[in-house]
């Protein structure tokens, strides 16, 4: 394992980037002093160099999203219609589900009206049926009483 | 935190007076010291970059945003233990940050260790090239190590940091820095040996 790690300390060992880095660098400090401050470009990194100032990492991270340029106001852009498209497709899948939940009370509310309907009418029948038959009843036991009272005044 | 501070300063005392003074002048404006720090640490931030996205061009220029950054930045650093500190951090960050906006452009940093080609055989190359294939070797599969832990083993064997150092400059847990370094060696150390045989 020693091997390796002196094997791993060579592969990585530093290196001089090249011979004009300073120069390039210099000259690029130079117009910035010149020209003004060149466009920062954003990124954790701008974080974590500024440790100084003492706010929590959160707290800082949390500024970057609000104080940094477009990029991050696009996002919350993104982030805030996509909120609102949520709410919005929520509650219309509420008034959905409260449409359909009304309909299949109003259909069972007739079913069930339909049905009393029917019975009401069977029963009417029925009541007919059992009219037609008492009279008949009663007109069969009149006849009886009719010939019994004839050939009683025969005899 | 303390333990950080305590890191910071650590090196205040071996560290020669001249970087104090240089410190001193380049944040009162002096160019010639802010380029006395630049050609002093710039093998370090160089070699960080360049050891994370393996393309001299782009380290460079990365390196370059890190010592401009600095420049903008010099009345935070304290010393100069500080500042190898602060420069290892935002280096670290800087390289992260890239990685990120190369993976969203569709940009593809690495590989995954099973996709590199295997390279040649060191019993191929001539006497003088087997050093040359190992470090490049070492390196290749370095490369294709995920971010963090890429990071990690640089810092490690770059810098010879330990992880508790590690810990400080990525802001992670000692344990976490542990664990990339034991399952990141455990990975090179199977693919080197594949690739060049187990006399390795």
């Amino acid at each position: 394992m020693k091997h390796f790690d002196d094997e791993l300390k060579n592969a990585l060992r530093r290196e001089e980037p090249s011979a004009d880095f300073t120069a390039r660098l210099l000259a690029r400090v130079a117009q910035e002093k010149e020209g003004g401050r060149e466009p920062v470009k954003e990124g954790w990194s701008e974080l974590a160099s500024e440790k100084q100032n003492g706010a929590p990492n959160w707290l800082r991270k949390l500024g970057v999203v609000f104080t940094l340029p477009q990029i991050n106001w696009v996002t919350a852009g993104a982030v805030a219609a996509l909120l609102i498209a949520s709410v919005i497709g929520v509650n219309r899948y509420r008034q959905h589900q409260f449409e359909l939940q009304r309909q299949t009370e109003i259909a069972a509310e007739a079913e069930g009206q339909r049905a009393k309907e029917q019975v009401m009418f069977a029963m009417r029948i029925a009541s007919a049926k059992l009219n037609v038959a008492q009279k008949k009843v009663k007109d069969s036991l009149q006849h009886d009483d009719d010939q019994q009272q004839a050939g009683r005044q025969q005899n | 935190m303390q333990r950080a501070t305590t890191l910071r300063h650590s090196e205040t005392a071996t560290e020669s007076a001249a970087a104090n003074d240089a410190l001193s002048r380049a944040k009162q404006g002096d160019q010639t010291a802010f380029a006395e720090l630049v050609r002093e640490h710039q093998a370090m931030v160089y070699s960080l970059a360049r050891n994370f996205v393996r393309d001299g061009a782009i380290a460079e220029d990365l390196a370059q945003e890190v010592f401009l950054h600095l420049f903008r930045n010099l009345a935070a650093i304290e010393t100069p233990a500080h500042l190898k500190f602060w420069l290892r951090k935002v280096t670290g960050h800087r390289c992260i940050d890239f990685s990120r906006r190369q993976k969203s452009q569709g940009g593809k940093v690495s590989v995954s260790l099973d996709e590199a080609p295997e390279p040649v055989s060191v019993f191929d190359m001539p006497d003088s090239q087997p050093d040359w294939m190992l470090r490049s070797t070492i390196r290749r599969f370095v490369a294709t190590l995920p971010e963090k832990p890429r990071l990690v083993v640089t810092l490690r064997y770059q810098e010879d940091l330990d992880p508790m150092e590690i810990a400080e400059v990525l802001e992670m847990p000692l344990n976490t820095v542990k664990s990339h370094l034991r399952r990141s060696l455990a990975i090179l150390k199977e693919k080197v040996t594949r690739s060049l045989g187990s006399e390795f």
